[in-house]
């Protein structure tokens, strides 16, 4: 198998997309969404209580962070249900299909085309959210601290990814079975938020205090970590399997 | 040596036979045509080859590779032009763009894509479109675009459905005159679906005529035609009594259709070389003046109307 090839389908797709203002800014302004909600809390409460802005900022970290995760999720999704339903409407599919791709080069191909700007957009929003906050705690003289923080961002860049990585596995399963972009797209929407809970899981750790437990913190992470590991091996295997040129074509 | 060896390929959609136990042999260098009506199996039977589709019986063999077993060999020694060509390039990517990403895809080699393109484009007379989205070409020349991504890994086998169905005349004449000059020179084997008979007939040294998923015909275009010479059309143009010269005509026990025309009958005769004097002395003979007495040339057309229509077998 070359990575190579799927590396070119990959591109190829981004390209294209790209090339779609919706596209290009919609992902934009999405992913940019959460980075801001977080900024703008930072930047209130360091203008309203500066000296307890850190531990307060801190306390909330495994709460609110995992936003960030949502928030780029759901772009992945769209963009993965348009990855094989998609060339089909636009009658691109056959040609490609006659290439000497293998079924693994193209589907890896299809996912790293959703894979790889999602990671960037997720990556991108970690680094602007942690600058921007230490830069704002710092101009009022506050103590400099990690946001989001450790646990955060084991969630953030270790289950995230491999989170993604199953989201974007199955949108593809989807659109190979489906005949038209928009039933992908509603596909979509079931699929993100089932995706969700995982991400949703450390918010539920509060404790009476109005608190994050952290041990509670970090055995979601840890098992959303897992959840997310079993359900990219399924449905990656799902998607190999399942992958049938003669249906896709006869459809 | 046979480049496709199809083995009773057959491919079942439900309880439509699209293809029926076909068997076909594309001699390497040939340019084949293969001519049916509408749904007669013909995208199909390219959609088997290309290993886009699985068949339900039978198996092909590609340049000496299973469509089955060993698909992706298959398609690395073949172009493709799929059904609607024009419709199945990447509107939004360059007309460059196109063709270097499936060079990519086929794996030619990085330093060669630049110059093959630049050969394809130019001679399709689309190098100064180069830059422009395949999408805001113009319908023949999309058609010319697919061809050049067809050509461009320059593959050992060609598929083709409808290639010049686009194309303005000089452009399908020169598209026909590339095809048999690559075949010649170099033993580039094209396997062509079409309706257009006459570009057919031009093109391809063996065809085969198919219906609802059967080969009814298959054979040497030449040997083909021969098999009409049998019976034979006239185009007998008179003086003003075509009706007269009809009913001698029909009289006539060897002569197998009649017809008027504008001002002429257009007759066919069993065993011409007999009886065409015969008709001729009884024209004559009932006083019909005769200024013209002219066989016609025996197209693939007739050839392909009596096949359908089961007359030729």
């Amino acid at each position: 198998m070359a990575l190579r090839k799927s590396m070119l389908v990959a591109r190829a797709d981004l390209r294209m997309a790209m090339k779609v203002k919706m596209v290009k800014y919609g992902l934009i302004i999405m992913s940019a969404m959460a980075p801001i909600m977080l900024i703008g809390l930072v930047l209130l409460l360091a203008l309203s209580a500066p000296a307890v802005a850190a531990p307060v900022i801190a306390m909330l970290d495994p709460m609110i962070s995992p936003v960030i995760g949502i928030m780029v999720i759901v772009p992945a999704s769209m963009i993965s249900a348009n990855a094989l339903v998609g060339e089909k409407e636009q009658n691109t599919l056959e040609p490609l299909l006659c290439t000497p791709l293998t079924d693994r080069e193209l589907l890896i191909g299809k996912v790293l085309s959703s894979f790889i700007p999602t990671i960037t957009l997720l990556l991108g929003s970690v680094i602007v959210t942690e600058i921007a906050t230490n830069i704002i705690l710092t101009s009022v003289g506050a103590e400099v601290i990690l946001f989001p923080g450790v646990s955060s961002l084991f969630l953030l860049l270790v289950a995230g990814p491999i989170l993604i990585a199953a989201v974007v596995s199955v949108m593809v399963l989807i659109s190979g079975k489906v005949k038209r972009v928009y039933e992908a797209y509603q596909s979509s929407g079931v699929v993100v938020m089932v995706f969700l809970i995982p991400l949703i899981l450390p918010m539920l750790s509060m404790n009476s205090g109005g608190t994050a437990d952290i041990s509670l913190v970090w055995l979601s992470n840890i098992f959303t970590l897992l959840f997310a590991s079993v359900l990219a091996i399924v449905t990656w295997t799902l998607a190999i399997r399942r992958f049938n040129r003669d249906r896709i074509v006869s459809m | 040596m046979d480049e496709v060896i199809i083995e009773d390929l057959t491919k079942r959609f439900g309880d439509l036979t699209a293809v029926d136990h076909l068997e076909l042999n594309v001699p390497e260098g040939s340019i084949y045509g293969l001519l049916g009506p509408n749904g007669a199996g013909k995208s199909t039977t390219i959609r088997l080859l290309c290993t886009l589709l699985k068949p339900s019986e039978g198996t092909a063999s590609v340049g000496g590779f299973d469509i089955i077993e060993s698909p992706v060999s298959v398609r690395e020694i073949i172009g493709v032009m799929p059904e609607e060509s024009n419709h199945t390039l990447y509107a939004t990517m360059s007309t460059y763009d196109n063709l270097e990403y499936f060079g990519r895809l086929y794996g030619v080699p990085e330093a060669e894509i630049p110059g093959r393109i630049e050969e394809l484009l130019t001679f399709m007379g689309l190098w100064e479109r180069k830059d422009d989205p395949a999408g805001e070409l113009s319908t023949g020349n999309r058609q010319r675009l697919a061809l050049c991504r067809a050509l461009l890994h320059r593959p050992r086998v060609v598929l083709m459905d409808e290639p010049t169905s686009a194309l303005d005349p000089i452009a399908a004449k020169k598209v026909r005159e590339l095809i048999i000059s690559l075949a010649a020179k170099y033993r580039q084997t094209f396997f062509i679906n079409s309706h257009n008979l006459a570009e057919v007939q031009r093109m391809c040294g063996r065809i085969a005529i198919i219906d609802k998923g059967r080969i009814l015909l298959n054979g040497k275009t030449k040997e083909l035609r021969s098999k009409l010479q049998a019976s034979q059309n006239f185009t007998i143009r008179v003086n003003d009594d075509l009706e007269k010269a009809l009913s001698i005509a029909r009289s006539m026990d060897f002569v197998t259709s009649a017809e008027e025309e504008v001002d002429s009958i257009r007759v066919t005769i069993e065993d011409p070389l007999g009886n065409n004097s015969t008709l001729m002395r009884s024209l004559l003979s009932e006083g019909v003046q005769i200024f013209e007495f002219a066989e016609q040339e025996t197209t693939l057309e007739d050839l392909y109307l009596d096949v359908i229509k089961g007359g030729v077998t």
